[in-house]
C-alpha cells in the first residue's frame, strides 16, 4: 500500500536520486542506501546528537526526519567536513590533537557542532561551546576535552 | 511511555507535501481523524516511533510558505505556526521587548531541535512543559485555526485541552500565532529546570509585569509542568497587582502559588517537589521581571 517515492538531494556536494519508502529516516537511508556510516544511529528520539548532519547548512538530527521531507536539500555529513584531497578539517584536526574521542560515537555529531558554532562565532567562550553543545551526549564523559579542542579552533 | 524500537519507523502511512493551506485543508476533510499534519516531526516521530500514535496519512506543512512568517503589524506580533524556533530566536535577539519569549526560545529543546521544531508544533502537541507556552499565555497570545469552514481564533489559554489534547478539530490546523504589542515599561522573564540541559523542563515559569515605581500595575503569570496544561496563573499575581511591592508580599505570592497549582508526580519530578520549586522559581523570575521593567537588563 505504501508508495515509494522518488526524492533527489545533494549530499557532500553529491545529487543522489534515491527511491525510498515514504517512512524511511534520512539516517537510514544516509547510512544503508549511500553507506556514509559516519553518521551515527543511537537513542532515535532526538536526546542525543549523534546523527547530526547539517541540512541546508544548520544542524539537524536526520533520526527524526524523514527522507522524503529533505527532497531537494543540501546535505552534509561527517564525511563532507574534510577537504577534496582528503585532508581533514582544523575541527578534525583539533580533536586529534587534543585526544577529544574516547569510544567516537559521538564525535560526527560533535564536530559538526563544533563546525556550525565556529561557523558562526570564530571564537567562542567556553560556555557558548559548552550551551552549542549540550544537546549533543558524549556517554564517555570526555566533555573537557571535546570543549578544549573547539575552543582551540578560536582566533 | 515504552521504547519499541526508535532504529526505524515501523508505521505505514501515505505520505503528502502540500503547497498551501488551502491543499492541506483539502487533505484534511478527506482524511479527518486518520490524517496527522507534520511540521518539524521531532516529536511526532518520537510518537510514531514509540506506537503512540500511527497515523495513516502524514501531510508535511513545511513546503507551505505561507505558513512561515514573522510580521509586526497592527498592534500584533503575527507568527506562522509553521516558523521554525531559531527563527523565533533571531527575531527576538533584535526586538528585546518579548523577553519571556525570547528567554524561552533560547532555552527550548537544543541547536538542532530548534532549527527544525516550529512554533505551531510546540503547541500543537500540547504538552504541559511546552516550553513557548508560558511565555505566550503571559502575552495573551492567541492562535488562529483554520479549516475548510473558515477560519477562528482563541486565546491561547483556551486551546490547551489536557495532556496532548488541543480544542482543535479534526479538520483544522492551526495558522498563525498571535501576539499582542508590548507596551514600553513591560518587563517579562522567563525560566524553566530541567536535569541536564536539553532536557523537558520539570517547571517552566514566565512572568510579564509593568510598574509604576513601587507599585505593580500589572502581573500576569503562567507555569508549564505543574498541570494537565499549561497554566495560566489567576490567584497569586492578584496579590501583588495594585501594591508597593516588597519581599513579604512577593513570599506571599509564592505560598499562594504553590496552592494553586496542580502538579503530579512523574519520571522527572515529585509533585512535592514541584510545589516547593514553583514558589522558588516565581520568586526569581518576579523579581527578574520587576527589575526588567524598572529599565534594567
Amino acid at each position: 500500500m505504501m508508495k515509494r517515492k522518488m526524492v533527489n538531494f545533494k549530499v557532500n556536494g553529491e545529487l543522489h536520486e534515491v527511491l525510498v519508502e515514504s517512512n524511511a529516516l534520512l539516517v537510514n537511508v544516509l547510512r544503508e542506501e549511500l553507506g556514509l556510516t559516519g553518521t551515527k544511529y543511537s537513542c532515535g528520539t532526538g536526546q542525543c546528537g549523534s546523527c547530526t548532519v547539517l541540512v541546508n547548512g544548520k544542524p539537524a538530527l536526520s533520526c527524526l526526519m524523514l527522507a522524503v521531507a529533505v527532497d531537494g536539500a543540501d546535505i552534509v555529513t561527517i564525511e563532507g567536513l574534510a577537504k577534496p584531497d582528503g585532508s581533514l578539517e582544523p575541527v578534525q584536526e583539533a580533536f586529534l590533537d587534543h585526544s577529544a574521542i574516547q569510544c567516537g560515537f559521538c564525535t560526527p555529531g560533535m564536530v559538526i557542532m563544533g563546525r556550525d558554532l565556529l561557523n558562526k562565532n570564530s571564537n567562542p567562550s567556553e560556555s557558548e561551546i559548552q550551551e552549542h553543545i549540550k544537546g549533543t551526549l558524549c556517554r564517555c564523559t570526555g566533555y573537557t576535552s571535546i570543549v578544549r579542542a573547539i575552543k582551540s579552533c578560536g582566533k | 511511555m515504552i521504547t519499541v524500537n526508535t532504529r526505524i519507523l515501523k508505521a505505514e502511512f501515505e505520505y503528502f507535501t502540500p503547497n498551501t493551506i488551502k491543499e492541506v485543508l483539502h487533505l484534511l476533510d478527506q482524511y479527518g481523524s486518520d490524517a496527522n499534519v507534520i511540521a518539524g516531526g521531532t516529536d511526532l516521530l518520537v510518537r510514531m516511533k514509540n506506537e503512540v500514535i500511527s497515523p495513516s496519512h502524514l501531510i508535511n506543512i513545511m513546503k507551505i510558505s505561507e505558513m512561515s512568517f514573522i510580521k509586526a503589524e497592527e498592534g500584533w506580533l503575527r507568527i506562522g505556526a509553521a516558523t521554525k524556533w531559531h527563527e523565533v530566536v533571531e527575531f527576538c535577539a533584535k526586538d528585546r521587548k518579548y523577553t519571556a519569549l525570547y528567554e524561552a526560545s533560547c532555552s527550548l529543546g537544543k541547536v538542532q531541535v530548534r532549527n527544525m521544531a516550529t512554533i505551531g508544533g510546540n503547541l500543537c502537541t500540547a504538552s504541559p512543559a511546552a516550553d513557548s507556552a508560558p511565555a505566550l499565555l503571559v502575552f495573551n497570545s492567541r492562535v488562529k485555526l483554520t479549516s475548510a469552514q473558515g477560519e477562528r481564533i482563541i486565546n491561547l489559554e483556551d486551546f490547551f485541552k489536557g495532556v496532548n489534547l488541543t480544542a482543535m478539530a479534526p479538520n483544522e490546523i492551526m495558522t498563525e500565532i498571535q501576539i499582542p504589542s508590548i507596551n514600553n515599561g513591560m518587563g517579562s522573564a522567563f525560566m524553566k529546570i530541567t536535569r541536564v540541559g536539553a532536557d523537558i523542563s520539570k517547571i517552566s515559569c514566565a512572568v510579564a509585569l509593568e510598574r509604576q515605581g513601587d507599585i505593580c500595575a500589572s502581573c500576569k503569570i503562567a507555569m508549564g509542568a505543574v498541570a494537565p496544561v499549561p497554566m495560566k496563573i489567576d490567584q497569586a499575581n492578584k496579590i501583588v497587582i495594585g501594591k508597593k511591592v516588597d519581599a513579604s508580599l512577593v513570599e506571599e505570592m509564592e505560598k499562594k502559588v504553590s496552592e494553586e497549582i496542580n502538579p503530579i508526580t512523574d519520571i522527572r519530578s515529585t509533585a512535592e517537589y514541584r510545589r516547593k520549586t514553583a514558589a522558588i522559581l516565581l520568586k526569581d523570575v518576579f523579581w527578574k521581571a520587576w527589575h526588567r521593567a524598572g529599565g534594567d537588563k
